[in-house]
């Protein structure tokens, strides 16, 4: 159904029929499928390399300055690239990797390769924001390098990591509906297939709305697991 | 009796954009075993420079510092880090983890050392006991007022026993009637086990209370020190003056008895 033929309202009334659902459902479950793989391998790869930034940064508990400049420059040049072009790049990899550069998998090599190095960035900050005299309190003590990072930052910056992993989340998802136009599959590919090309703006209106349902959910969700964590700790 | 704490020589500067900042220049101190000894001055004389020179969590440019019979300038980072759990360190911002609770705080430095579950439950008990806070075992360091903060903090570093604790400016950031009370609990736990305090303040209220010996720091210079009382009677430095005439104005103007004065 397309605005420019009916009313507005018949057009939204329509956009929860089966008919337009029926479409839209096995899209949806593309979508989750990717945002939740893709969002797996952000979290781990992603907690991972911002530790890892961290400890050899000039301020961290191992600094290793050649080591740093180097990684934070790969870092920079990843997070500079527009997540389209990203897409575009990752291409010819995913062909490599995978044998085919279209499909629900091969995007989400282009999901972590724009996703990780933003979500390590954000977990380094909350590694960053916490006090330093905490860290000399565990260095007086006589804590090793690893104990320090493990057992005093990482616990100390969870409420920031999960408020992070919110923030890329929505990034991911996000993502995906646009990586759903280079062949990926899922909500975006119904956007631009339906309701751009063909002017199916019912579609359109459905796969808006599922959109926001899921960042909603995704920062719902976010907010009270951080904030559950605050509280338990008094620090709100 | 020789010192337990001896320090020689002692020099430390900071490099900012290519000036150099002078903080430490030829500190000489001794300490003996038990003491609670002060090191008072104003802001900015190297107090905190000084005491955290002890245990290197700020490197000296030269000079020479030991703990007994160790050179603790002469260890390497592996001796360094196993020689830290035995000297304690309080702070001014407490610096607890937040993320643990009291109980887990005091934890802390006793995993490190790999004692058993059930020895760490006792030792965290005792020290609860010994710092007035056995009811708080389970609460988080956020609920916490900032005395009991301390006395958690005070716990943390005694876990391991100690022969050595260094206090930086620990009851400067405490109200009156708290500072109080931890200067209380410093002087018994000095006499109950015996463990050496360094005690960097800038309140003189503080360092007369407990301390026996106060060394005056005054632009990275020690330029006097001795017993408190005699310094206290006839100061000869410069700080030393300001301190006792402003003492004396403040303890003329106020009835309150607490450490908070300077």
């Amino acid at each position: 159904m397309s605005l420019s033929k009916y009313p507005f309202w018949e057009v939204v009334k329509h956009a929860f029929s089966s008919e337009v659902w029926d479409t839209l459902w096995p899209a949806v479950w593309d979508t989750l499928y990717m945002v939740a793989l893709s969002a797996l391998i952000t979290l781990v790869l992603g907690v991972l390399l911002g530790i890892g930034l961290s400890i050899i940064s000039k301020e961290g508990v191992r600094p290793i300055p050649v080591l740093n400049e180097t990684a934070g420059t790969i870092v920079n040049c990843l997070r500079s690239l527009p997540q389209m072009i990203m897409i575009i790049i990752t291409l010819p990899l995913a062909r490599m990797l995978l044998g085919q550069s279209y499909g629900v998998n091969a995007c989400i090599i282009a999901l972590a390769a724009s996703c990780i190095p933003m979500y390590a960035r954000l977990v380094q900050g909350a590694f960053v924001e916490i006090p330093k005299g905490k860290i000399e309190a565990a260095k007086a003590m006589g804590s090793s390098s690893a104990t320090i990072v493990f057992r005093v930052m990482l616990p100390e910056a969870i409420p920031s990591i999960i408020r992070g992993f919110t923030v890329a989340l929505i990034g991911i998802i996000s993502m995906t509906a646009l990586a759903g136009s280079f062949g990926a599959g899922g909500i975006g590919d119904i956007a631009v297939r339906f309701g751009f090309n063909r002017f199916y703006h019912d579609m359109l209106i459905a796969s808006v709305l599922v959109l926001i349902i899921m960042v909603e959910i995704a920062q719902v969700f976010g907010d009270l697991i951080s904030g559950l964590i605050l509280r338990k700790r008094h620090l709100v | 009796m020789s010192a337990y704490i001896r320090i020689k020589d002692l020099h430390k500067s900071f490099h900012n954009k290519g000036e150099v900042n002078h903080v430490l220049s030829g500190i000489d101190l001794e300490i003996n075993k038990g003491e609670i000894y002060g090191v008072v001055g104003f802001s900015g004389a190297g107090k905190s420079t000084l005491v955290r020179c002890i245990n290197r969590l700020e490197e000296p440019d030269s000079g020479k510092v030991w703990i007994g019979d160790t050179e603790i300038t002469a260890l390497n980072k592996k001796q360094l880090t196993l020689r830290r759990q035995k000297i304690g360190m309080i702070f001014q911002q407490f610096n607890l983890f937040d993320s643990m609770t009291v109980s887990q705080n005091i934890a802390y430095s006793l995993k490190l050392v790999g004692t058993s579950k059930k020895q760490i439950t006792a030792k965290v008990d005792k020290l609860l006991e010994l710092v007035g806070l056995s009811d708080k075992k389970n609460a988080y360091p956020g609920s916490l007022s900032g005395g009991q903060k301390q006395r958690v903090g005070i716990a943390r570093a005694l876990a391991n026993d100690p022969d050595v604790l260094l206090s930086d400016e620990a009851t400067s950031a405490l109200d009156p009637v708290s500072t109080l009370s931890i200067l209380d609990l410093l002087e018994h736990i000095n006499d109950e086990l015996g463990v050496t305090i360094i005690m960097i303040t800038h309140e003189l209220e503080a360092a007369k209370r407990i301390c026996k010996k106060i060394a005056v720091l005054e632009n990275g210079v020690i330029t006097e020190k001795g017993n408190t009382r005699d310094i206290f009677l006839d100061p000869k430095s410069n700080t030393g003056k300001i301190f006792l005439e402003v003492y004396k104005e403040f303890s003329q103007e106020n009835t309150f008895t607490g450490g908070g004065g300077i």
